[in-house]
């Protein structure tokens, strides 16, 4: 029992580190969702073009091997997140301009959009390919040491990289949380969401507010690139995967809902890391084939959540986002 | 992803036709140098396929220099009453490339062999027409276990498949562990080798755990490595390819798993070192290749291919210098024999039996070694390089 205890407390951390980035990438489909109730699938190349582009700055200023002293190293972070984030803002900014803003001025059918936001991530996706390569495993140069333990919960060992993944998007929740509910931005985005009509008599520009949510995603998206790419690899397919599963995610919380996707996406990880892993100790695992099942056990638990909320856990509150 | 598969089946079917149009025209000439005897300025041409550009074409660069290196020693010679030359067909290592790059070489009637395609999946695709254009092909390194049960009329390959590599990487592992964890990246190459390695642990004995992550859809290796570290075994094989083994690598340092950690020829590559960095650091790969650099029978080919190259030869130059050895002898002995045909190329390297630096060379019925023949070899990471420690039998 305490063997399993100790695993399960393992699988936790695997698990919130991971649910951390579908996290941040969920917000970007639920901030677009809530004001256009717009799918934008090529949210997904945002997330990896924030990743490239953190790269080509970062790899300026450090390179394999070096040893910056700690400010260095917050610094560098510092410098990967928020270019990371200007990159992921600058690609959704575009986006919406190039893929989304015609068709919404034509009054095009929502099919007409989502065939925009597909054909949209096919390009960007291939356009990195492009430009840069289609290798599979791209890496961050290592300037610090990832798995140096930082502390421990119990016997479970929090490393370096995951506090850094853990603590950078739970400030970015609650920085985009704030500015949501606390901002007039925040108050037009809301306004938008609930009404876009009203909102507009009542003074908001629409067309600015969408503009801004697509930025505010964008960035979310990008800095989650970047965190993604220096703990793990990056290529210029890496949007897929996280990319449905960060909208799995949103959907669990209740897509539109800020809140619900960071719980949904959370959850989603820790689903992933210790359901199929179960019980955390020894050979076999309560389902045969363990980690093989994943994907099947994360998409089985959010059918049966839909099924008895079909709004998603915290429901869809669209103008009322936080 | 549909979009992208619609576009390859499109172009395979294309390139497939031209193909088809190709050795079709070929046949009406009655297939080129046929009853040319004395002629001493006649062209052969050995053709290469495998990836020369693109992101693997590391490999096929090392093994392309094998053949020239082996082209140019017989010219040098100067006894063949025939001029050798090579054709580089590039295919990238892609199976959806590889039907171009195979009709350009069986579009030149003067080619008589083709050494290659490097990759599984291009030979795959390829082996059917150059089955049915009568070109004998000598593999040097796609190591699939099931290419040779297909039936393919030409394929002959002279290094061990997968379903020999596996066995005896699986009994050195059980000299080591009591239990190992085996973990399958549920690919074709991948799922094939751990099959192999879990059958021959479970026949010596070893308690075997399965595990898997897939190698298209896993992006976060950790829940993985720490199952490994969970059972508490004191070995693991991973069954992959080497972009993946490096961050398998990285995750089971991460989680701290302390056993021996084993993998075979698909992560035997600088793509492995220098994704895992130190994480890779002590890893077992074993491998149906040689440690070019160390075997006694090969010093006189790496001086010769340092000279020519200015480089040493690297993964499967060796075998790709035995291969094209393999070619000119049959095609001396079909010449010897009365005419250099395609068929009769082929049918003297049905006959070989060759003392190359990789070994003593024959091809069974099926085209591969026979039963039990070919030197599967152990490698260790050390200090971020690739190190023989010679044949996996012998190996402590």
């Amino acid at each position: 029992m305490h063997d399993a205890l100790n695993g399960l407390m393992e699988y936790l951390v695997l698990g919130l580190t991971r649910g951390s980035m579908y996290a941040l990438i969920a917000l970007g489909y639920t901030l677009v969702y809530g004001v256009l109730q717009l799918i934008n699938f090529a949210h997904s190349e945002v997330f990896m073009a924030g990743a490239f582009g953190s790269y080509l700055v970062v790899e300026r200023f450090v390179s394999e091997g070096d040893k910056p002293p700690w400010y260095g190293v917050l610094g560098i972070l510092i410098l990967g997140l928020t270019s990371g984030a200007l990159v992921g803002a600058i690609v959704a900014y575009l986006l919406e301009r190039v893929a989304y803003r015609p068709l919404r001025k034509r009054g095009a059918p929502k099919l007409a959009f989502l065939i925009s936001a597909i054909g949209a991530s096919f390009f960007l996706s291939q356009l990195a390919g492009k430009l840069f390569n289609r290798l599979n495993n791209n890496t961050f140069p290592e300037y610090f040491d990832l798995n140096k333990a930082v502390f421990h919960i119990g016997p479970a060992k929090v490393s370096m990289i995951q506090a850094i993944l853990i603590v950078s998007a739970l400030i970015m929740m609650f920085f985009l949380d704030t500015i949501v509910s606390k901002t007039k931005l925040g108050r037009s985005i809301r306004g938008v969401a609930e009404d876009a009509p009203t909102a507009a008599l009542m003074g908001i520009d629409i067309d600015k507010t969408i503009s801004r949510t697509f930025i505010i995603g964008g960035a979310l998206g990008g800095a989650a690139g970047f965190l993604f790419g220096t703990a793990f690899v990056f290529s210029n397919t890496m949007g897929f995967q996280p990319g449905v599963k960060a909208f799995a995610a949103a959907v669990l919380g209740g897509i539109g809902n800020i809140r619900g996707a960071m719980l949904g996406g959370m959850l989603l990880g820790v689903i992933e890391a210790t359901v199929p892993t179960a019980p955390w100790h020894g050979d076999t695992t309560w389902i045969p084939g363990g980690n093989a099942w994943v994907d099947v056990v994360a998409f089985i638990i959010l059918v049966l959540i839909l099924i008895f909320r079909p709004t998603g856990i915290l429901g869809e509150r669209l103008g009322r986002a936080a | 992803m549909r979009t992208r598969s619609l576009t390859k089946l499109a172009s395979l079917s294309l390139v497939g036709a031209m193909a088809l149009t190709a050795c079709g025209s070929s046949e009406e000439d009655g297939g080129g140098l046929s009853g040319d005897g004395g002629g001493s300025t006649s062209v052969v041409t050995i053709a290469f396929e495998g990836p020369l550009s693109g992101d693997n074409a590391q490999l096929g660069i090392n093994e392309v220099n094998g053949v020239k290196l082996a082209i140019d020693q017989a010219n040098k010679k100067g006894d063949l009453g025939f001029t050798l030359k090579l054709l580089e067909a590039d295919d990238m290592g892609d199976p959806a490339k590889a039907p171009a790059a195979a009709a350009t070489a069986i579009q030149d009637k003067t080619v008589m062999g083709v050494i290659g395609p490097s990759f599984s999946g291009a030979s795959q695709a390829v082996a059917p027409k150059y089955g049915e254009a009568g070109i004998t092909m000598v593999n040097p390194s796609a190591s699939n276990g099931t290419l040779q049960d297909q039936g393919f009329p030409t394929w002959h390959r002279i290094m061990p498949n997968d379903f020999a590599e596996g066995p005896a990487a699986a009994d050195w592992l059980a000299t080591k562990a009591k239990k190992v964890v085996v973990i399958s990246d549920k690919s074709a190459y991948g799922d094939g080798v751990a099959r192999s390695v879990e059958a021959q642990l479970k026949a010596k004995g070893v308690k075997v755990v399965s595990q898997s992550a897939a190698a298209d859809t896993t992006k976060d290796y950790g829940p993985v490595a720490q199952a490994v570290k969970a059972t508490g075994a004191p070995a693991m094989f991973y069954a992959g390819y080497d972009a993946q083994g490096a961050q398998l690598a990285k995750a089971l340092k991460a989680v701290g798993y302390k056993g021996l950690r084993m993998s075979g020829n698909g992560v035997k590559s600088s793509v492995f070192t220098d994704g895992a960095k130190a994480a890779g650091e002590g890893w077992y790969l074993s491998c149906g290749c040689q440690d070019v650099l160390t075997a006694e029978s090969s010093k006189q080919f790496v001086a010769d291919y340092k000279a020519m190259f200015n480089t040493d030869p690297s993964t499967y130059s060796p075998e790709a210098f035995d291969a094209a050895n393999i070619l000119i002898e049959a095609i001396k002995a079909a010449k010897a024999a009365g005419g250099i045909t395609r068929e009769a190329v082929n049918d003297a390297v049905d006959a070989t039996d060759y003392a190359g630096i990789t070994g003593q060379i024959s091809f069974g019925e099926n085209g591969d070694l026979p039963e039990g023949v070919g030197v599967v070899n152990l490698f260790q990471v050390q200090k971020g390089q690739i190190v023989g420690l010679g044949d996996i039998k012998m190996a402590k």
